[in-house]
């Protein structure tokens, strides 16, 4: 619940809100406007970076370990052991062979893509709410982020709906 | 991706922030994220499998971490060389978009049986 709803899904809506920021806050009027809006909008994406890192941490360190845990010799309910139960049955191998091999790395690579975009953001805390490079580079990478965090989330959905983690 | 120093005549450093401190953030980010392919592939291929660094995790443990350090390896190196500069953007843009989209293919398990 922590890992997939409070962080996971605070990340999404974090790096959601951060990309909404920064393409509605473009116009003229805002760029020589109210500092403090631009200011909540690089905070914003640190808070994403943050949460993404704590999202990825949390779920390979606390949450993976119980769904990886080996069974007992002969166990016949596996229900309590998550990858066991899935590739118990070929209907269901996909979830952990598929859905959940790419939330082991996936992530990762959007807490990279996250840190970057936290960086730029804050450092070219005015270019980014001009047409620039480094908006340009801000928006592509939150972009990923976004489609990147929403699919593992997806997915995190599929294998618990399936194989929930008590 | 040729660089030029950001300090020209008539123009104040201060005036016109260089780019090279987000292009390195953006190549480095690319570079994280390939290393991760990389890890994921290397080990799914049995050619080298990151050593478990929690064993109640298993082999991820080792290969995310190893992609973080690559990354932040990666970003203290080109930060360093580029922050004051002015990068040419193109080869960047391709270069880093080149290595998320390898990544990804790398981190697709049905793209393993390729290797396996």
């Amino acid at each position: 619940m922590l890992h997939g709803i409070a962080l996971g899904g605070g990340a999404l809506v974090a790096l959601a809100a951060t990309l909404f920021g920064l393409l509605i806050l473009k116009s003229e009027s805002d760029v020589h406007g109210p500092a403090a809006r631009r200011t909540w909008v690089s905070s914003l994406a640190s808070i994403s970076s943050v949460l993404v890192w704590l999202t990825v941490i949390g779920g390979t360190y606390i949450v993976f370990p119980p769904y990886r845990a080996t069974p007992p010799e002969g166990m016949a309910d596996l229900a309590a052991y998550p990858r066991s139960f899935l590739l118990a049955s070929s209907d269901r191998a996909w979830l952990h062979g598929i859905a959940m091999e790419m939330k082991e790395h996936v992530p990762w690579i959007a807490a990279m893509l996250a840190t970057a975009a936290a960086f730029i953001t804050s450092r070219y805390r005015t270019a980014v709410f001009r047409e620039s490079l480094e908006r340009r580079l801000a928006l592509t990478l939150l972009g990923l982020c976004v489609a990147l965090v929403a699919t593992a989330s997806m997915l995190g959905m599929l294998v618990n709906k399936v194989a929930p983690l008590d | 991706m040729s660089t030029t120093e950001s300090t020209t005549p008539g123009t104040s450093p201060s005036m016109v922030e260089p780019n090279g401190a987000a292009l390195a953030a953006f190549l480095a980010a690319g570079i994280g994220a390939f290393a991760m392919g990389l890890f994921v592939l290397l080990s799914e291929a049995g050619i080298f499998a990151a050593p478990s660094l929690y064993g109640p995790a298993g082999g991820v443990s080792g290969r995310t971490t190893f992609a973080v350090v690559t990354w932040l390896i990666a970003w203290a190196v080109v930060h360093r060389r580029w922050r004051s500069r002015h990068v040419e953007p193109a080869g960047v843009w391709a270069a880093t978009l080149a290595l998320v989209a390898f990544a990804l293919l790398a981190t697709f398990p049905p793209v393993w049986a390729i290797f396996g």
